[in-house]
């Protein structure tokens, strides 16, 4: 962890464009929330759908996108990082600090509006709202660490993304019930479904698994990404 | 390299100033004009979308997503010919491959406008006779093509499949054209909205999030509203709903014009959800090109 390089690469993903779309997910989220109650049906049926549908599946693995691959591929893109590969540093160490980033990112952006939206909706009721925002913290963590390894190995990193995230965790997910156990948002709805105890939520993944999965993928998604950095190279683009 | 012998020492002042003809030759053929730029412009877009002309690695993307928009068609063509039953209905394709369509429009369509936003060419190309308006509408329209080949490709396929495998009762020709007309539709809402959007951003990484960002929340707000509205039994706000969908919203208009069964499997609304459907398609189509046109009147004069 350093914290001159945490510095800027908060400064760098907070201060262009890609913060508006970070700041717009979690005010859609909250106003999805609002329109619920106005229709009169917040009740725990409609937060879980909410929550599983929105929250999970659309906003965090987008929010992981954006705050994982935003805190190295443009560097990468631009061949700025090597000015910061240059520096006495240890690599590890760099990527880690972006993990940090990445995480802390997700943790405000995602797991706090998403707890927000569930208190908005149901207050305390069958421990939805703490659920999902345990989950969402957990999913988040993990996305963010994979979205960085992605990052570093490729510069298709936002396309790869979306495809795993889209084509693999939704469509996929979907029809084949195997491909749930490696998926980040099922392991996240795990952590949720742990904390809850409302009967909408049915979770397709063990916590046995769930936790050791996540830890697994976090951590050796960090190391890969800076074992990566230590013999990066810079080729022209395409 | 062979030195010219010393002249010898002129007496008086000779000509400083030489010009030499090294040969180069002026342009002599006929000039093509503004309608051949365009066209060129188009067609080179349309190749770089499929990332032909360009290395190995920039073709991955796009042929592997055109090869999943063909699965279905060949999974299709295999039901007809060994258990004699139809697969997938021709109208509901596009439906159904929506997810694989929207990754296909947000990786390539950044592609299309980025780098030359990036890397400020854009005077470049206005150097020559086509405008910004020009620009604009080639980018579009190669965006567009490319989805038509996505969607048309597949649907012909299946179509000569189920001719040549010949199936007891009429070939479903009128759902097989409906399917064609409509992917004109889909293709010109989806290449404008995409482009529009990557135009924004410079970045590549950031507009293909930015392009995918819209339609997975456009999708997720609508599932999220039809699944609340439909158990608080408002079953005609629910269809409503449904619209906020893209693929959907241009599902409602095929369902309107050509009478075909809806993707979504719930309907459209009744009565004037058709018309309002293609009116609301419209108007984001005009709304993106008119974003596109003041985008780059800006982006010409930095």
């Amino acid at each position: 962890m350093n914290a001159v390089v945490a510095g800027i690469t908060y400064r760098a993903v907070l201060g262009r464009r890609r913060v508006l779309l970070m700041v717009l997910l979690p005010l859609l989220l909250i106003a999805l929330a609002l329109v619920l109650r106005w229709v009169g049906s917040a009740d725990e049926k409609a937060a879980v759908t909410l929550m599983q549908v929105y929250a999970i599946g659309t906003m965090l693995p987008l929010l992981g996108l954006i705050a994982g691959t935003g805190t190295i591929a443009p560097e990468i893109d631009d061949g700025t990082i090597i000015h910061l590969l240059s520096k006495p540093i240890s690599r590890p160490v760099i990527a880690v600090t972006k993990f940090v980033v990445a995480a802390s990112m997700l943790a405000v952006f995602a797991a706090l509006p998403t707890f927000a939206a569930g208190y908005l909706l149901l207050r305390d009721e069958a421990g939805v709202a703490a659920g999902f925002g345990v989950g969402a913290l957990a999913g988040g963590v993990a996305y963010a660490a994979v979205f960085l390894l992605l990052g570093v190995l490729t510069r298709h990193a936002v396309t790869v993304g979306i495809i795993y995230a889209v084509v693999w965790e939704n469509l996929v997910g979907r029809f084949v019930p195997g491909a749930r156990d490696l998926s980040i948002q099922q392991w996240a709805q795990t952590f949720a479904d742990q904390i809850s105890t409302s009967g909408f939520l049915k979770s397709s993944v063990a916590m046995g698994f769930a936790v050791p999965a996540i830890l697994v993928v976090t951590i050796g998604s960090v190391l890969w990404a800076g074992h990566r950095l230590r013999s990066l190279s810079l080729t022209g683009e395409e | 390299m062979s030195e010219p012998p010393p002249a010898p020492p002129a007496p008086a002042a000779a000509p400083t100033g030489v010009i030499h003809d090294i040969g180069y030759r002026h342009y002599q053929g006929r000039r093509l004009g503004r309608g051949h730029a365009l066209a060129a412009l188009t067609g080179h877009s349309l190749r770089g979308v499929f990332g032909l002309g360009r290395p190995a690695r920039a073709k991955i993307m796009p042929f592997l997503l055109a090869g999943i928009m063909m699965l279905p068609a060949a999974v299709s063509i295999a039901m007809m010919a060994i258990l004699k039953q139809r697969g997938i209905a021709y109208p509901a394709y596009a439906g159904i491959m929506q997810a694989v369509l929207a990754v296909f429009l947000a990786a390539q369509s950044p592609g299309l406008v980025a780098p030359d936003l990036r890397f400020r060419v854009l005077p470049l190309y206005l150097s020559r006779p086509n405008s910004t308006a020009d620009y604009v509408i080639a980018k579009l329209a190669a965006m567009a093509a490319a989805i038509l080949l996505l969607l048309a490709v597949p649907l012909t396929t299946m179509f000569v499949g189920e001719l040549l495998v010949d199936l007891p009762g009429p070939p479903q020709t009128s759902h097989y054209l409906a399917a064609l007309a409509t992917s004109v539709l889909y293709a010109l809402l989806l290449g404008s909205i995409g482009v529009a959007i990557a135009s924004f951003t410079p970045r590549r990484g950031l507009g293909v999030a930015a392009v995918i960002a819209v339609y997975l929340l456009s999708s997720a707000i609508s599932g999220v509203l039809v699944g609340v509205l439909e158990s608080v039994g408002r079953h005609t706000a629910a269809l409503w709903a449904w619209l906020i969908n893209p693929f959907f919203l241009v599902d409602a208009v095929q369902n309107w014009l050509f009478d075909t069964p809806s993707a979504s499997g719930d309907g459209y609304p009744p009565g004037i959800g058709g018309p309002v459907a293609l009116l609301a398609a419209l108007v984001l189509i005009i709304l993106a090109v008119t974003a596109l046109l003041f985008r780059y009147r800006k982006a010409a004069a930095s």
